[in-house]
């Protein structure tokens, strides 16, 4: 194929591995397409595509609200037009290295909170365990429905220079953005007519069908029609917007503490026709705040009693109470010898090398490299809290030093991995800006079933390496090809 | 369903139908202002969509221009249409997944419109009537909207019951404002340009015509905006509509409640339908508006005790 000129003035980051430029300064195949569908195109064609997508989120009201001097002023996610692409064997391959690894975490968790094998046989320290405050002592001996922990997660994988696989970390709280996954499709559908079937694009829209399939499977009432609901924390909460597509995608209520009350350690949702027992309750709201006379006693978002209906089986939620125990970043490093343990094979997807700062050798050796290494911690999220150690300045990192000293247990530092680069249409060119791809893998009582395709988010600043929407990053649609 | 949801259905359909009457309002008395060698004076608009004691309204000097910003874009009127569509696009968000995507766009470009800096800047320069009639086409595409895309269910008559109850009042509220102002100043009830802008600021000015020949008389007004069941902002037309809408709220789980609101509504609707101009005339206008005013209060507050767990 002739080369476009889109293509031709494009410049790959040196040691970066580019989704798009091969190796023999190619185009590679799976991208061919696309490069060739929009080099018809004048960059007047793409902008007006941008604006297109804009004026679609805007009035369809995916937005985020940003308060700043007393006014809230609503924001788009932003959006990159140029779709990231996967290929059929690359994703095989994530397919079963994630639900290698989903298996093991929920084994873990199953484990953790009932006879702790992995830490009566010294795989797991147990120091570890406690010291995390996403360890719930209520869920000791709960029994969970089918055993299933994990029913939704969104595990951020990364690809390094050479293109391998890592996962960065595991989200297995109430991982958001699959909304992001669903509207981008649309979008896309809409930007770029024709062009998802010519390439073979595997579709996402099976998500909340199998979503509400898992959910309907846990009810705890043997009823023709049990009720679920999304418990959302309302509509000043960021992810609002996907919280009410994936109800109306399933077709459940929505919501909020104060339309649900506990009697007799049953759950029922206030109506205009008097109260309703609720079966399941897909939560999005933090452990933290879910019961206040369990856990945070401030909160208002809530359903005081909550825990209890749950102890004694008459509502079923999801995700499970305390999984957070198996995201921290600290037992993190411990996954891949989860894997060897509860499955007794060696794990599909890479870790990223990973220090524990709270073991003085490894933290010894850290404090000596640490330009080239990114410190975390380990109940953060969001990206805030980050120590970027190759762009930071000496007094940052020695302010950092002393505030991880304060408590090391709370950080941990890995290797800067370079994260793979995809091509993004900025001001008329194509440029290469860093990427992640979190695929959203649900687990009900038939297994794990991964929807082909996800969320890869993007930074959109250069030279960033950080893709979090609280940072700059936007988001691309993410083709999975048949 | 939830009674959360029923509640902010309710309000949603409020503030858009408060929107529709202001809207209207604005455009009449800006075009009313126009056209009068007298003294112009802003200030029933105001008694009756923002209330006297709001100190704000006290700087706005009767300047037509000041009035519009205020009662439109206002950020420090809580009754101004930016804030009040604002609060309807909340409630509106609160239910998203019970309306359709249809009315969700249609509401979020209403927000997104009347949020638009041009909008304000060309209610200061431009023809305010244009800026009006682009509103007033938000609320058009709305109703549309509702009436051809949203399910016959319960969250429709919960819209219903709202729409009509908000609209009762402001009849109620429009009439007892000018007809005082005439108690006032006995040389209006012979003005008939005063009385004219009143039934067109009612959307009622052609059916007028239609229905009496003997120019604008004060009596003729009272017995359409009251009693006359085929104009749709009438008070009886809306409160027998409250009627039939809460009618389909009946169901075997809600017996008690349901008779007791019904018995509420019906009592209203009788204190209407078996009233007469000369009745009204002889027990005295304002009291008359008054009662009804307050009989329309208790609705709301027995919905919000019965159907909104607001208790």
């Amino acid at each position: 194929m002739k080369e476009s000129a889109y293509f031709n003035q494009y410049t790959p980051i040196n040691g970066v591995w580019d989704e798009m430029y091969g190796t023999n300064c190619n185009v590679r195949d799976h991208y061919l397409k696309v490069i060739e569908y929009i080099s018809k195109e004048s960059a007047d064609d793409l902008n007006k595509k941008e604006e297109l997508a804009k004026s679609l989120f805007m009035s369809q009201g995916i937005t985020f609200t940003v308060y700043n001097s007393g006014e809230g002023i609503e924001k788009i996610f932003p959006f990159d037009i140029i779709p990231r692409i996967i290929t059929a064997s690359e994703w095989a391959f994530v397919e079963k290295g994630i639900k290698q690894r989903l298996t093991a975490l929920n084994l873990f968790l199953k484990d953790i909170y009932n006879n702790q094998f992995i830490v009566k046989d010294g795989i797991v320290p147990i120091d570890i365990i406690y010291s995390c405050p996403h360890f719930l002592r209520e869920m000791y001996q709960l029994k969970v429905p089918y055993d299933i922990y994990v029913h939704i997660s969104g595990i951020d994988l990364i690809r390094d220079e050479d293109g391998t696989f890592y996962v960065l970390e595991d989200n297995l709280r109430t991982p958001s953005g699959v909304s992001y996954m669903l509207e981008n499709r649309e979008i896309t559908k809409r930007l770029f007519p024709d062009l998802l079937p010519q390439c073979g694009v595997r579709s996402v829209t099976e998500y909340p069908t199998i979503l509400y399939k898992n959910l309907l499977a846990l009810s705890p009432r043997q009823i023709s029609n049990p009720t679920i609901v999304l418990l959302s924390p309302g509509i000043y909460n960021s992810a609002y917007f996907e919280h009410t597509t994936l109800a109306r995608l399933m077709g459940v209520e929505l919501v909020e503490g104060r339309d649900l009350v506990v009697n007799n350690h049953k759950v029922y949702m206030k109506t205009t026709t008097g109260l309703q027992q609720v079966d399941v309750i897909y939560r999005r709201v933090d452990d933290e705040y879910l019961d206040p006379l369990v856990f945070n006693p401030e909160s208002m978002l809530g359903v005081a009693g909550i825990m209890g209906a749950y102890r004694k089986g008459n509502v079923a939620i999801v995700n499970a109470i305390g999984t957070g125990v198996a995201d921290d970043k600290a037992v993190y490093a411990y996954v891949p010898d989860m894997i060897r343990y509860y499955l007794n094979e060696e794990p599909i997807l890479k870790n990223v090398p990973t220090h524990q700062l709270g073991n003085p050798d490894e933290r010894e050796h850290v404090f000596k490299n640490l330009n080239n290494m990114v410190v975390k911690k380990t109940n953060g999220s969001g990206g805030y809290g980050m120590l970027m150690g190759h762009a930071a300045s000496e007094q940052e990192i020695d302010d950092y030093k002393k505030e991880i000293l304060k408590d090391p247990r709370n950080f941990i530092a890995q290797p800067t991995i370079s994260l793979s680069a995809a091509p993004c249409y900025m001001q008329g060119l194509l440029k290469p800006r860093r990427v992640d791809l979190r695929p959203y893998a649900l687990y009900g009582p038939d297994g794990i079933e991964i929807v082909p395709g996800g969320l890869t988010r993007v930074a959109l600043k250069e030279g960033s390496l950080v893709v979090n929407s609280s940072q700059g990053g936007g988001s691309k649609d993410t083709w999975v090809l048949a | 369903m939830l009674s959360r949801v029923a509640a902010s259905f309710y309000w949603l359909s409020r503030y858009i139908e408060r929107s529709d009457g202001m809207l209207r309002m604005l455009k009449i008395n800006y075009a009313s202002s126009q056209d009068t060698v007298q003294e112009f004076t802003w200030e029933p608009v105001i008694r009756i969509f923002v209330g006297l004691h709001e100190t704000d309204a006290d700087t706005l000097d009767n300047d037509s221009r000041s009035v519009l910003k205020y009662m439109v874009t206002g950020k420090n009127n809580p009754n101004s249409i930016l804030n009040i569509i604002t609060l309807a696009r909340e409630n509106a968000r609160g239910v998203q997944e019970h309306i359709t995507k249809d009315l969700w766009q249609c509401l979020n470009e209403y927000y997104h419109t009347v949020k638009d800096p041009r909008i304000e800047r060309a209610l200061q320069r431009e023809d305010p009537i244009g800026v009006l009639d682009v509103l007033i086409k938000q609320v058009m595409l709305y109703y549309g909207t509702v009436e051809i895309t949203m399910e016959r269910g319960e969250g429709r008559s919960f819209m219903n019951i709202g729409k009509y109850l908000e609209r009762a009042i402001q009849s109620v509220d429009i009439l007892d404002t000018k007809f005082s102002s005439v108690s006032d100043n006995p040389n209006l009830l012979t003005d008939t340009t005063y009385w004219k802008h009143l039934l067109l600021s009612l959307g009622g000015y052609e059916l007028y015509l239609k229905t009496y020949r003997e120019g604008f008389e004060a009596e003729n007004i009272l017995e359409q905006v009251v009693l006359n069941n085929d104009f749709p902002r009438s008070v009886i037309y809306s409160v027998n509509n409250i009627q039939r809408y809460f009618d389909r709220l009946k169901n075997d789980t809600n017996v008690d409640t349901y008779r007791e609101m019904s018995f509420q509504i019906g009592r209203l609707q009788s204190r209407i339908k078996y009233s007469s101009v000369r009745s009204i005339r002889q027990e005295g206008l304002h009291g008359f508006l008054t009662q009804i005013r307050n009989e329309l209060y208790s609705v709301g507050n027995s919905l919000n005790e019965y159907y909104f767990a607001n208790s």
